[in-house]
This record gives structure tokens, sequence and C-alpha cells, in this order.
């Protein structure tokens, strides 16, 4: 197609050709051009088909309103192609046809429409229920745009940013430019947002001249280039806002291209003061078949021609509301285009000017008259207009319909920010009565069409949103205020909806294919509100975020009389203003786990790594998932463990006591030189939050640990449950300063009394017992627990010396064949032992009572307010509770149960929270949680295991602990 | 260890890539003073190795030890000599140092958490430019006169931040954390400074750096409080042994 050149207002580059493949067949365009303008460009009108009906779509906002223009682009689904730079390379490719975007199979479901009326999804298909389960199938398999495959991996370049800045501006044309500028001159860090690739906003393609003589174009660049030069300005371009939250937090996201570092980045903004000036859209007019390819607003058929060189069509029908509809059809007959007429629906009130020019150029024109069909099957091929009585009609052959209702307010930044609305009868938009006090609203949204006065609402906001942030702009705001009433104030708008007998094909939603008839069924069926109305005919939910429908929902609603309110009110909007690819959200997506300091040589070892809670940790070291030789390793010989992760603290004060004796429920006072004493925090009420080991390393100085999950928040516990207590103790965090190697096995002592000249057989250092020793010349905590059920040490090494100690013990363990062992095997282990882990064998409703624990807590220490010690007492004795037991199966060659199996009889009695095979008792064991009645040891269980098909498996209720019951290996 | 193979040295928790060109031996750490191809900056450098202190009590100015002075107000910053302080609350603040010669502070409110933390510095040209990739705290907020402290996220975890020069060409940003997140942290930090091409430097580029740098003034309070610890007994001792754990070999 031949492009119009030597236009001032183009932002292609004519001589930069760019090739790209559409269906298959290569398509070349220019630099500057979006895929939709480039298509549009080579010759192509039907981009896609509609979601329900198969209608075909085409070109007509061009910024991105609805989905017609959505496509494929490199593998990437539902990529709005109006507001996608076009790039060498791309592959492009049409959705939702069976065929071709001409020619689809689907198209038949069009003649289908009566089938599907308003609501239809909820009413049809559930009677009988047995029909769902094949029409819900055959529903997913037809609905939505676009595929996805589950392996599906998103490219491409992801960034995040959080600029700050006093104010932000929502808008680049002459209001949000403004704006910017008058707060920047206030000596404040102004952000500025644009959604479109450059600044100038509905003035960057009109050559219409202002009151000075300047064409609009030329005054919104020379605006422009003011902004870009002022220092204190950030702009980011093509950067449409997505969310506003409360206290002036915007975000936006940015598409970059090849010369910048990201492909899309989120941008998080916490601004002081917001200024929304977001300007208009076009209402849609609604009409029969007003969706047809060849079918466009004014803003689009001229943006084509001003900015891309592109003329919409060659013989065209306006079917206009306002008088930029009316400047369209002067400036595109300048170009080039035939205009065969100009229907308006206002009677009066036209711009005479515009006028004049249209009597010029001899293009007949027609007021109080509208669009009222569209004719055509895959594009529009002719258009009937009508009187708006409807007396009176005229059908003109046309390849072009350009048509609009008018202009209405983008709000949906000020919704989001929780402003009030209203409708305002003269012009016809939803104006902010009520603003958040860091919120200021500017420029054509409050029905402005002046650009002086654009600009200098703008200014006015801008200063008011200066002096928010502490400005001395009082003077300039009150300078402000006086030239505002000396400019032209809001214009009349259009309240025109919809074409007099607009037919059942005229559509409110082309997203969801609702039409105007469907949202008289809706009303007919009782919904007199567009909040629910919507929801039930799902106009306005599509991937367009309500672009389309915006304001028309509730102004037809409104109209019919049926709707509650006497004024119109809008739909409410959610974020993202605009569709937002998921990997965008994530930005730069880092993950951010925890590393124990001996990762790396977990992963040489041939550590299988997971995330674990915020850490990375090793499962297991070899393929085997049970992990039987890690643990027969444990067992028989010497196993080494990371347990780096556990929680470790130093607690110190005059007051330390009290406050361990708050947390903990056993009696903190009682505790002994060189000796760990084992204990448990609770709840309110009563149930277990976390375990570990408190050793008291001074008079009033602690050292204790925590479970892995619960170090993160015990500083805030301990501060939470003595926050009115005023004492004295401080808590240091020393999770991440020391590493912990658990050796274990048979073979730990011998291990570690070859690496450590301090004594620690069993006389002096006891099960349980503290000291403090060097490990190759390296000062560490040891902790003589057993956990696994083996002899067992566990050292807490200073983190930068763990790769070294650990290598010792390596290199000392050798001659014994000393090994890894993961979580899984230690699971496994501690198993075997009935030992617990907090949240496998806990839950929110089970007390340390009902998990066997109840010795740990000391009753005798009410001064202490233990927290959960009320609860405690009170369900000690308390019936109907879920019990701890053990179990083994009946079948001793059986499979363990898969962990979370329910229990059951008739109902649910109980689950099983643990089951593994036991190497070392060659049987399945595991522990449960049941209700009392099943708790007592020989009780049987019948477990569901899931997929089953009701083929239950059984177990006993066994004693704890299943192996070395005495503890006589752990304390050896 | 006699007969033992393995070298016992410390490790940071922060690898940078590049090329050492000089390190040193230093209380068994091994510290990079220069890399071999730095560039004109921005740069990363890794001072994990510093020794940082936790002090936490009801009278910190009492508490202080001779010749520290900790700054009063949450956020605020000293730097006496070749340290650094910080307030993070009302009891409690931060000790970090410079100084391989000085003498560790003593007294129970001191905790020292090298261990447990990693600590980064940015500095030169586009520092801002990089953080604001990575928190939405204000790091370059006008309304603050360097050096001071914001606590919050940094690359989505808990992170103290130290600005101790916002001017954009020469910029020095102190970022510590928990040691466990280093590895990612640093991941995160050198993508978000490859535009600006960031890379690592040595320790003697951060403290020619830290050395230049303006003084804050130190309250009179603090001033007299850190002369009444100078000039008072050694902290009582209590009458139970106090854990004898020391860092590092014989």
């Amino acid at each position: 197609m031949n492009r119009l050149k030597n236009l001032p207002t183009l932002r292609i580059d004519a001589e930069r050709v760019l090739s790209f493949t559409y269906r298959g067949k290569t398509c070349q365009g220019l630099e500057g051009d979006t895929v939709a303008t480039a298509l549009y460009a080579n010759g192509v009108r039907v981009f896609g088909r509609s979601l329900k009906y198969h209608r075909p779509r085409g070109l007509y906002s061009l910024d991105g309103e609805c989905s017609n223009t959505m496509m494929e682009v490199d593998g990437v689904p539902n990529v709005r192609a109006e507001a996608t730079v076009l790039a060498s390379g791309m592959t492009v490719k049409p959705q939702n046809i069976k065929g071709s975007p001409e020619f689809d199979l689907m198209g038949f479901m069009d003649g289908l429409s009566w089938a599907m009326p308003a609501g239809f999804y909820y009413r049809v298909f559930h009677k009988p229920a047995r029909i769902w389960p094949a029409a819900i199938k055959q529903i997913r398999q037809a609905a939505g745009l676009g595929t996805l495959s589950p392996d599906f991996r998103m490219k491409g370049r992801f960034d995040e940013i959080y600029p700050a800045a006093e104010v932000c501006v929502i808008g680049g044309g002459p209001a949000g430019m403004a704006a910017a500028l008058a707060a920047a001159e206030q000596g404040l860090r102004v952000i500025l947002l644009e959604s479109r690739p450059w600044l100038g906003g509905a003035f960057e393609y009109r050559t219409t001249a202002d009151s000075s003589g300047t064409a609009l174009f030329e005054s919104a660049r020379e605006l422009a280039r003011k902004v870009e030069r002022t220092a204190g300005i950030r702009i980011f371009t093509h950067a449409p806002v997505v969310g506003v939250y409360t206290d002036g937090q915007v975000t936006a996201v940015q598409r970059g291209g090849a010369d910048q570092s990201f492909d899309e980045r989120y941008i998080e903004i916490r601004a002081r003061s917001v200024v929304a000036a977001t300007g208009c859209i076009e209402r849609p007019l609604l009409f029969e078949n007003n969706e047809r390819p060849g079918i466009m607003q004014t803003e689009c058929a001229l943006r084509l021609a001003r900015t891309w060189g592109i003329l919409p069509g060659s013989e065209a029908v306006f079917s206009i509301g306002h008088d930029q509809g009316l400047e369209a059809a002067i400036d595109l007959c300048d170009l080039g285009l035939k205009v065969a007429v100009v229907a308006d629906t206002r009677e009066d009130g036209q711009d005479a000017l515009l006028l004049d020019a249209l009597a010029q150029r001899r293009i007949p024109f027609l007021k109080g008259w509208v669009a009222q069909k569209a004719h055509g099957s895959r594009q529009i091929s002719s258009a009937t207009l009508s009187s708006l009585n409807g007396h009176f009609n005229r059908e003109l052959p046309c390849d072009l319909l350009v048509a609009s209702a008018g202009l209405t307010p983008v709000t949906g930044p000020l919704t989001l920010a929780e402003a009030k609305l209203s409708y305002d009868s003269r012009t016809g938009f939803f104006l902010p009565n009520e603003l958040p006090a860091w919120l200021y609203a500017a420029g054509r949204l409050l029905g402005l069409a002046h650009f002086e006065a654009i600009a200098a609402s703008g200014r006015l906001a801008g200063l008011r949103a200066a002096q928010r942030c502490g400005a001395e702009a009082a003077a300039g705001i009150r300078d402000c205020e006086s030239r505002l009433k000396e400019l032209p104030g809001p214009v009349r708008g259009s309240k025109f909806v919809s074409a007099p007998r607009a037919g059942k094909k005229a559509f409110v939603c082309f997203d969801e294919d609702t039409t105007l008839k469907n949202v008289d069924q809706a009303m007919d069926m009782g919904f007199d509100v567009p909040e629910l109305i919507k929801r039930f005919t799902s106009a306005g939910t599509g991937p367009g975020q309500g672009g389309i429908p915006g304001h028309n929902l509730p102004l037809y609603v409104n109209q019919s009389g049926s709707s509650p309110d006497s004024q119109p009110r809008p739909t409410l909007t959610r974020p993202p203003l605009v569709p937002t690819l998921m990997a965008a959200y994530a930005g730069a997506g880092h993950a951010m786990a925890k590393r124990t300091p001996l990762h790396e040589l977990q992963k040489a070892d041939g550590g299988r790594m997971e995330t674990v809670g915020d850490w990375k940790r090793a499962r297991r070291f070899s393929d085997d998932v049970r992990c039987r030789a890690e643990i027969t390793n444990v067992r028989t010989n010497v196993g080494l463990l990371d347990a780096s992760t556990l929680g470790k603290f130093r607690l110190f004060g005059p007051d330390a006591l009290k406050a361990l004796q708050r947390v903990y429920v056993s009696d903190m006072s009682r505790m002994h030189a060189g000796k760990a004493k084992y204990s448990a925090m609770c709840n309110d009420d009563g149930c277990l939050t976390d375990d570990g080991v408190i050793v008291q390393t001074g008079e009033s100085e602690y050292y204790f640990t925590t479970s892995t999950g619960r170090a993160g928040v015990t500083s805030e516990w301990i501060r939470y449950h003595t926050r009115f207590d005023n004492w004295d103790f401080s808590l240091v965090n020393l999770t991440d300063a020391y590493g912990v190697i658990n050796i274990a096995g048979p073979n730990a002592r011998a291990v570690l009394s070859k690496v450590t000249p301090a004594a620690v057989d069993n006389e002096a250092f006891p099960y349980m017992g503290y000291r403090e020793f060097d490990v190759g010349g390296v000062a560490v905590r040891a902790l003589r627990l057993g956990f696994v059920g083996e002899l067992s040490y566990e050292l807490h090494v200073p983190s930068s010396w763990m790769a070294g100690v650990w290598g010792v013990l390596t290199e000392a363990g050798r001659e014994f064949g000393i090994r890894n062992f993961g979580l899984e095997a230690q699971n496994a282990l501690r198993l075997d032992k009935g030992h617990i882990i907090i949240g496998s064998e806990s839950e929110q409703r089970t007390t340390l009572h009902d998990l066997g624990l109840g010795f740990l807590w000391h009753r005798h220490k009410p001064e202490a307010r233990t927290v959960g010690d009320g609860a405690l007492r009170h369900t000690e004795k308390q019936s109907g509770r879920l019990k701890l037991v053990g179990l083994k199966m009946e079948d001793a060659s059986a499979q363990p149960p898969g962990d979370g199996s329910p229990i059951v009889d008739k109902r649910i009695r109980g689950y099983v929270c643990t089951a593994r095979y036991s190497v070392a008792l060659k049987e399945p064991v595991g522990m449960a949680l049941v209700e009392e009645g099943l708790a007592a040891e020989g009780s049987r269980l019948a477990i569901y295991e899931d997929g089953c098909e009701g083929r239950l498996i059984y177990a006993k209720v066994a004693k704890k602990p299943f192996y070395d019951p005495e503890g006589e290996r752990l304390r050896s | 260890m006699k007969g033992s193979s393995i070298v016992m040295e410390r490790q940071s928790p922060v690898h940078l890539p590049g090329n050492p060109g000089k390190t040193k031996l230093r209380d068994h750490w091994p510290v990079v003073l220069e890399y071999a191809d730095e560039g004109p900056g921005p740069w990363i450098v890794d001072l994990s190795h510093c020794h940082r202190w936790d002090i936490q009590g009801r009278d910190l100015a009492a508490e202080a030890a001779p010749g520290i002075s900790l700054p009063d107000a949450p956020g605020a910053v000293t730097l006496p000599g070749k340290m650094l302080t910080g307030r993070t609350g009302q009891r409690q603040a931060f000790l970090w140092v410079f100084d391989d010669k000085a003498a560790a502070p003593a007294g129970e409110c001191w905790t020292e958490v090298t261990e447990g933390t990693f600590c980064l510095a940015l500095l030169g040209r586009n520092v801002f430019q990089i953080t604001e990739k990575l928190t939405s705290l204000d790091l370059g907020d006008p309304k603050r006169n360097a050096p001071y402290l914001l606590l919050g996220p940094f690359s989505h975890v808990t992170g103290q931040m130290v600005v101790l020069s916002k001017d954009p060409r020469n910029a020095v940003v102190l970022v510590a954390g928990t040691r466990g997140f280093a590895h990612d942290m640093v991941h995160a930090v050198l993508a978000a400074g490859e535009e600006f091409g960031l890379r690592p430097a040595g320790e003697s580029r951060f403290l020619e750096k830290f050395k230049s740098l303006p003084r804050p003034d130190v309250p009179e309070k603090t001033r007299s409080a850190a002369r009444k610890t100078a000039a008072s007994d050694k902290p009582k001792s209590s009458g139970r042994t106090r854990s004898k754990i020391r860092i590092g070999p014989k």
C-alpha cells in the first residue's frame, strides 16, 4: 500500500523497511509501525474472529481497547497488535479461527446467537446435571482467545523499577505536560507516564489551529520538547498505567525495545501527589453490525493517516457526535479520502467554522442523523443512515464507516483510587466530584476541549499537587484559577448512545460479543443495576478491560428506566487497566532463596537441592527417592547433615529469663551448666508453634534454637508477647551466623574425636550436653542431641568456617565411609523414633497434650503468664480431641500410605501425617492424627489413599518410638 | 590441623565474578584488594569480611565503647575514624569496622554479627539508577543529607542501606543483609547493574572513597556519653562463667 508522505505529523521512517511474517507470508512495514498498522498497510482488514459468534473483527480504536486485534506474536498469544511496535522478524498469526480470518469454519456460530442469550452460561447445560461434564469440555475448547501450551516458557527481558518522585502525572497530553512542568518548577521530582510511544496526547496528530494560529500538533510538540528539556521530569513513554492504589501508589508496565535493556518492565511509584490527566477515548456508537471490519472510530481513522501515513479507506461515511469528528472528516478529505456524507447525531451546537469547511469541500452534512446498520459480511460494503426519529433512512456504499458517539473520559485511574464520579448532563461525562486528598484531575477528562484551557487546568493541578508536597505555590494557584476562568470551560457533549431500532447485533462489548439485545434480556429478567448486568451478560469482563462497553453500558441502562438510580453510575474498574503479561508483573523475577554455607559442597556431592521455605536444601544425594543407602549409613555407620537452617538466637539482659519463661512452656529457671534443655512454645490456644533447645551461656545470657520455619518470626513473637512488660532484654538473630553440622551414627564419636582435642566420650559429653571446643582449630558450640535416634552431635560453626570444618570432618570420616544424608533420610530416621516435625505432625488444632508432649509443660509458674498456659490447663483432659498416634501397616510388606491420606470409617476420623518404609525395622511406619476413639494401641485404622477407588488399606495403632524405644543408641 | 589437606580459610558469602588482581589474607579471610580490570565504574565491592557488631540495650550511649560515638536518632549514621555506626531503633544500633587493626568492642550488649550478614558497597556513577531497580526506598531523597540509614526491602528481602554519598557521579551506598541471601542478592545486583557496566572492585577502591567522605558532626550528647564510658569502670562481669566462644582458630 502506498503511504502518505511528507506529513509533518508522521511517526514512521519510510526509509527503514521491516520484514515480518503474517500467516506464513512475508510482509513489510516501516520503522515506527505497530503490528496493527503494518498489517493494515498490507491490506489486512479482518484481524481475527470474535469470542462467541466468530464474527470478523478489524481495526477499531488503535489503542487496544478491545480484543479485535489481539494476535499471536512470536508465539505469545493475546498480544495487543495496536499497542505493539513492529520489530523485524516478527511472526504474527490471527487467533480464534479455524481456516482463515476471512473464511472461518466456525463462522456459523453467528447464526446460533439465538441459542446464547444473556446469562446462558449460568442457565443452560446444568439440567440434567449429567450433561454438564460433557458440555463444559466443549465450552472450554471453544472459548477463549489464543492458545497456550502448559510447557510454554515466556521469552524476553523483563525488569522492574521503583523510581522516586514527589509528583506523578498520569497522561502525557497538554494537561499532563503542563502539570509536570508546573510541579518541576517548584523544585520537585516529577514522573510523567504516557501510554503511547510519544508525548502529545490527543493533539499530537491534529492539524487544526489553536487560537494563536498554531497547528495543534505543533503546540503539543513544542510543549513536549519543553518537558523533555526539564531536568526534574522523568518521562516514561509507552508505559500505560495498570494500577492506582492508596496513598499515591501508581503502577505501570513499560514496553521496551531492542535499544533498551528490557522488553517490558514493571514500574512502581509512590508519590506524594498524583495528577490524573488521562484525557478521553471515544464512546462507541451502537448500531446494527457496529463492529464490522471497516468500521472504526474517528481518532483511529485520523491517526492511521496522520501518524502512520495510511489512508484508512477510499470511500467513507462518517457518523459522529462531536466536533472532532467533523475535524477528522475535513482533514481526511484533504488527504485524499472521499467522504460521501457526514451524519452528526447533534441537532445543533457544531463549530460554525467546521461546518463551513465541510461546505467548502462539498461534503454532504446531515444533522440529527446516525448510522443505523452496517452492511457487508466480512467487511463493510455500505451503511444505512437514519434520522434520529427513525422515519428516514439512506443507504450509501462505502468501504469505511467512521463512527463515534462522542468523547468519554478515561476514568479508570480515578475509580481505582476510589474517587467518586457522578454524571454531568452538560458534558455527558462521568466527572470526579470527590477525589482523595493526594489526587488531582486535569484536562479533557474534565470536559475541556480548548487547548489553552486544557493546558491551564493541567498547570493548576500540577501546582496544587506541588503545594501538597510543601511547595509555596499559593500565588501561582490563584493566578492559574483566574486564567482558567477566562478560558472556555467544559463543552457540551453528546449523550447519544444507540441508533433507533438498533437491531439484534448492536454490540455493546466486542470482547464478549454482548449485544444491546443481551442487555435488554438481562433487564427483562430483573437485573436493573449496571454492575449486575455487566456480570450477567459478561459485558466489559473481557481482555479489553472494559474499554469498549465502558460508559455505554450504564448510560444505556439508565436510559431504559430500569435502573433504580436516577443518574447513571459507572461500573467498577479493577487493575490491571490494560492487559498485562504475568511476566511483566514478575519483573526481573530474581529468585531470592537462602543458601547455607555448604550449598556448593552439597551440590558437588550430588545433593538434589529443593526450595524448602526460604532455603535451598538437599533433599537426597542419589536417585533413590527412598534414600535407603543414606538411612542405612546413619543407622550403622556415620553420616553428615547440613542443618544450618535451624533458627539460632542470643538472648541476654537482666530480664532474659523472664522472657524465656513467658514463651517456653517448661520451667526455664531449672537449667544446668553444660546441659541443653528441650522445650516448646505454644500459642494462646495451647497449640505447638515451635520447639528447640536452650542453653545458658552466662548469668543472664542464653543461646537457643528454633525450627527453621519459625526462625524469621521468633524475635517478633517474643517481643509481641512481652510488649507490655517493659522488661530489659535483648535478642539477636544468629540464624545465619552459625552453620550447623549434624554428625550422626554409631561412628560419630570416633570421627569427632579425631578432629578435636576435647573429650567427647559419653562421660565427658553425655546426651543433652552442651560444650564449646575446637574442631580443626575452629571454636564451635556442640550439642548432643538425638533427633534421628542415633549417637549424634550438632556442631554450631561460625558460617565463614563451615566449609573448612565440613572438610575436616569429611576427611576424618573417610576411613569410615562417612557420607552425606539429606532431608528425606532425616525425615525417615526421625519417624522411626516418633519425633515430630512442626507442621507435619502438628497443626492448628493440636495442643501439646494432643501430640504427647504435655510432659514439657510446667504448670506451676503462673507468675510467668506463659503463652498458652491457660489453654493447656483447659484442654489437658478435654475429650473429643485429635491425638497423635504411631501406626504400622497390617501387611508389613505393603507400601506406606501417602502423607495426608484420610483415615475413615463412615466418615473421616483423622489422617496420616507421615509414613515411610523403615529401613531399620523393615516395615512401613508412620504417625497419624486420629480422633480420640481410635487412639488406643491396637486400634484398626482404615486408610483411604488418593486414587484408591474405594479400596482401603489397613494399619494398627502402634506404640512409639518404633526404633530403640529405650533410647540406648542415642544415649550411648 | 596437622597432616590435613584441608585449607582452613574463611569463606565470604559473596562471590563476585572477575579476576582478583591483588589479594591479602587477613584474619583467615582472603580479601580482594583490587580486581584486574575494574573499569571506570560503577563498582560493587564485597565488604563481608569487615567486622560488624550489633549493640542493644536500654542506654546505648552509656554502653558504647570508648571512641565509638553512636548516633541518637533512628536512621542517623556517624563515621568515627574508619568505622561507621548507625542507629536502627531506640535500643539498637550497629557498628561496622573498616579498620583491620581496630579492637573489638567489649561488653555484654555487643554481639558480633559479621558471620550472619553480608555487606556490599556500590560506588561511583549510576548507583542510584541501579538501586532504584532493586528497592522502592528513596535512597536519593533530596530532603536527606548523607550519611543516613534506611531499613527495608532490597531485592525483595529486608536489608540495611547506608547512603554515604549522594553525588550522582561518585555515590557510595552500603547494603547489608542476611548472609543466606547473599548469593541471590549479588545475582540481582549484578543483573540490575549490567546495563550500567557495573563491575567488581576491591576493598581498596572502597576505602579510598570512604576516607574522602566528609564526617558528619557528632551530637554533643553522644560525645559526652562516650567520654563518660571511657572514664568509667569496665563492664561488670557476671558471677557465672560467660561463654568462652571465640571466632577463629587458636
